[in-house]
């Protein structure tokens, strides 16, 4: 097996009382899909929180690309290519949706007083590029706020895919969009993993994209890693029937 | 002993710090509004006393108990009318109509009593000895009295309906609307207590305190501290913030020369921007974090 | 926000295709030629004292309104501006051991003072988000009036210090009017560029936007160390067109509201909002207030609540909707508008 391009080694995180996770490992390979489940409350928004380096861990370290990233800042892991969207969506409600496609723009070869004039062509391009792709190019010019609970996921993943990163980390990417639109949004995704080698680790409550999409699926319950292994496998895993079913 | 002293004298002016901070630190821990009027509504209390004290002669500590439905009255009619309003929108927005009421009320006050100091001078204003220490009788019975209060305050918010009430709001808002709870009333009725509590212990302060209109931002800066000491909403970690700001306040007053009285807000100032630097959940990890995280 | 979404085509032009930058230089242009028509030295500080307004405003505007980072003591920078002219143009021998400063010299110091003095600060502060910024800075104004009153032998303490008189209100006019000029141009250069843009951003959100690249530590810095430079200079400026300088004069608490007010008024983040809300401030206070001075700050602070209550997008936003949020929302107990619509 190659090297993993993301990787969490032993990562521990209490809130208060709470173990969010405890020693969870978790590794994924350059040009995967993996699937990250779990019921409630069982620390995979908190994980992806440690991956993208928004909190500290109490505990282990973190690797990118090969690197040690334990103590960087997000800023510093969305400019070597990782790129998430949020449970919460997180756009800037009170500016355009174009102005939130310009300023997830890319920062490769951005230099200091490059920033010091307005946004580039290039910029404006992909901006509209992404925009059309996600049917959502009619709104360019509404505030961001003004868009319903599904077209602000679309508006995030498209900001997401603006820096054209390497790794992709989805939050509950596709709840609130429409059945066609996901279906749609899982052909990109299987494309740009095909002809663009991109990588994806993705929450989901929805067991059907998940196993229609996944390579693996890494199954989280009260903090730790209960299970591994490919779609097929987790659906016909004993204990985790029973962390979804029991109490 | 002049360090035992001197740390006893802390731990009296301490106990009331605990006690004055409450109030700013429920409504920031229930509602997320940093209330920047906190001084203003402590030096109304203070006024309040003043005013009893001069006009019938009532004591300090009556007018504490006689401001306190008045102030809760203040408390609730702004809540509901004002700052409800804004309670939803980002902080900007709130930091900027509170420091807009604080400087209105602070003006008010100007106006009506003019910017002398005034001040209180009770009967009992000396000190009494026990077992080789120097007590401030005044000092002493309010910080008794800010300990009974905050352990009243407790029973209150554990023991009742509106207290449950308010605890279940501060923990999840749209849990709260779900199980019936009218979240805006219950806002009211909180800034009615916190408002009301701060005004006690502001006439609780007027028999050690110069009075004076614009003697409020130095308590919200003290708040501050304290609350990034101790953290939010939780009493025994506002008594213990403010136990250890009056201690460090009252020691650096007495061991550096020249200090002097001006020591609070630079002392309150330098401890608030040293935790939040170290620490940026505060000392005890109690700060809620300032933007709602995802 | 509509100002947004109206200023940023859907293609990127050249910055100078922007009507509203035309409109700006052609108002310039007409106050530089002013001073012909020959008007009174009272005339000439009325436009002076606007200028200042609108200049502190827009430097206000920059951190507390673009960034979000509310500065309840900018005025910080303005007295530091103050004092470093005041005592390099009177003290400097005895102080810094240079001979006496001229004030062009001693002017371009009072901005770098300034600026270092943000830099310190701001390592420190900006790491705080929003409140506890806000709730520092306002400490450190408190604190700085009482340093300046204490360090007689450098400040000159309640005495004040008194600046050689080199009054030309002409030279004033066109330099506040210069400043006023850079500061006001700055601004809207800065809102049209990707670092303005991510000044939004970090106010919108600022997670989000460490997560999307931007590096908003350097980003708060930079805008924060830039807003104590110009607001240091108009402070430095400040001293010597008034000629006498004491803690009671420069850290003027009306002052310290005034430039927030404006741009509360004109507009939070707009380019235009803070010139605009200035300009109706000083004439608020000119026809009205001033008839009130002893309840100035008492004005000040009600119509600071009153703005943020019911002129939420400033005059700015309201040119924009047209409309105001309607008196009768005002007995209304709940918010008039719920997050999801509004924030």
């Amino acid at each position: 097996m190659s090297t993993p391009i993301l990787e969490g080694q032993g990562i521990s995180k209490a809130y208060g009382g709470v173990q969010a996770l405890y020693r969870v490992n978790i590794a994924l390979y350059p040009g995967e899909i993996l699937g990250l489940i779990g019921p409630n409350g069982s620390g995979k928004t908190t994980l992806f929180n440690a991956l993208s380096r928004v909190i500290p861990v109490d505990e282990g370290r973190i690797f990118f690309r090969g690197q040690d990233v334990t103590d960087a800042r997000p800023y510093q892991m969305a400019r070597m290519g990782l790129a998430r969207t949020f449970q919460v969506v997180r756009v800037y409600k009170k500016m355009s949706v174009l102005e939130n496609m310009l300023i997830s723009r890319s920062w490769r070869g951005v230099r200091a007083w490059n920033v010091l004039r307005p946004s580039r062509r290039e910029t404006y391009q992909r901006a509209w590029e992404l925009l059309e792709f996600f049917r959502i190019a009619h709104l360019a010019h509404m505030p961001a706020g003004a868009l319903s609970g599904g077209q602000r996921r679309l508006l995030e993943l498209a900001m997401a895919s603006m820096p054209d990163p390497e790794v992709f980390l989805l939050d509950e990417a596709m709840s609130g969009i429409n059945p066609a639109l996901v279906e749609e949004i899982k052909e990109r995704i299987q494309e740009m993993r095909q002809h663009q080698g991109k990588t994806f680790l993705m929450v989901e409550h929805n067991i059907q994209f998940i196993s229609d999409l996944c390579d693996r699926v890494v199954v989280l319950h009260q903090g730790q890693v209960l299970a591994e292994g490919t779609p097929q496998e987790i659906t016909e895993n004993e204990a985790v029937i029973e962390a979804y079913l029991g109490v | 002993m002049p360090f035992l002293q001197a740390l006893l004298n802390g731990i009296l002016v301490g106990g009331f710090y605990g006690f004055m901070v409450l109030g700013f630190s429920i409504i920031w821990g229930v509602m997320g509004i940093i209330n920047l009027a906190h001084g203003e509504y402590v030096m109304m209390g203070a006024y309040f006393a003043w005013a009893m004290f001069r006009a019938f002669g009532i004591d300090p500590f009556v007018s504490a108990l006689l401001v306190f439905p008045i102030m809760f009255v203040v408390g609730y009619v702004l809540q509901w009318l004002i700052i409800n309003r804004v309670v939803e929108r980002p902080h900007l927005i709130s930091l900027l109509l509170n420091f807009g009421i604080s400087i209105s009320i602070a003006n008010i006050y100007k106006l009506i009593y003019k910017a002398d100091y005034r001040s209180v001078t009770v009967a009992y204003a000396g000190s009494f000895q026990l077992a080789g220490f120097t007590f401030p009788t005044v000092k002493t019975i309010i910080f008794f009295a800010a300990l009974l209060i905050m352990v009243g305050l407790h029973l209150f918010l554990h023991r009742t309906r509106v207290g449950k009430s308010i605890r279940a709001a501060a923990q999840n808002k749209e849990a709260a609307r779900i199980v019936g709870i009218d979240v805006h009333r219950v806002y009211a009725i909180t800034a009615g207590i916190c408002i009301g509590l701060t005004a006690v212990a502001g006439a609780m302060i007027a028999p050690i305190q110069p009075i004076f209109p614009f003697m409020g931002p130095i308590f919200t800066v003290r708040a501050f501290a304290i609350t990034a000491l101790g953290g939010l909403g939780r009493i025994p970690g506002a008594l213990l913030g403010g136990l250890l700001l009056g201690i460090v306040e009252t020691l650096l007053t007495i061991y550096v020369p020249g200090a002097g009285a001006k020591v609070g807000t630079a002392v309150s100032f330098i401890i608030l921007v040293l935790v939040l630097i170290t620490r940026p959940q505060g000392l005890l990890k109690g700060l809620r974090p300032v933007e709602g995280g995802a | 926000m509509r100002a947004a979404t109206a200023t940023s085509a859907s293609a990127p032009v050249s910055l100078f295709r922007r009507w509203d930058i035309w409109a700006w230089v052609g108002l310039i242009l007409l106050a530089a030629l002013y001073p012909l028509s020959d008007p009174t030295t009272a005339r000439l500080l009325v436009a002076t004292q606007i200028f200042v307004l609108i200049t502190l405003a827009s430097n206000w505007n920059l951190i507390g309104g673009m960034t979000g980072y509310v500065d309840f003591g900018h005025l910080t920078f303005f007295g530091i501006g103050a004092y470093t002219v005041g005592i390099l143009m009177t003290r400097s021998k005895e102080i810094v051991f240079a001979p006496q400063l001229s004030f062009w010299q001693a002017w371009v110091f009072s901005g770098l003072a300034a600026m270092v003095f943000a830099l310190l600060l701001g390592a420190a502060t900006l790491r705080l988000r929003g409140p506890y910024f806000s709730i520092a800075m306002l400490a450190t104004l408190l604190a700085m009036r009482e340093i300046v009153r204490l360090l007689t032998p450098i400040t000159g303490g309640g005495g004040g210090l008194d600046l050689p008189p080199e009054l030309n209100r002409i030279e004033e006019y066109y330099l506040s009017l210069g400043l006023m000029t850079l500061s006001v141009g700055l601004m809207w250069w800065i809102r049209n560029t990707e670092f303005g843009l991510s000044l939004l951003a970090i106010r919108e959100d600022e997670v989000g936007a460490e997560m999307r690249g931007i590096n908003t530590t350097l980003h708060k810095t930079t805008a924060f160390a830039l807003s104590a430079f110009l607001t240091g200079l108009v402070g430095g400026f400040w001293a010597w067109q008034n000629t006498y300088i004491d803690p009671d004069v420069v850290f003027f608490e009306p002052r310290n509201l005034e430039m927030i007010i404006a741009v509360v008024l004109g507009g939070l983040g707009t380019v235009w909002g803070p010139p605009l809300g200035a300009v109706v401030l000083y004439g608020l206070r000119e026809f009205f207030w001033n008839r009130f001075l002893f309840a100035h700050l008492l004005g000040l602070g009600l119509m600071l609540i009153f703005v943020v209550l019911f002129l939420p997008g400033g005059l700015i936003g309201l040119m924009q909707k047209g409309r105001a949020i309607p008196l009768h929302e005002l007995l209304r107990p709940r918010p008039a508008v719920s997050q999801e619509e509004e924030a």
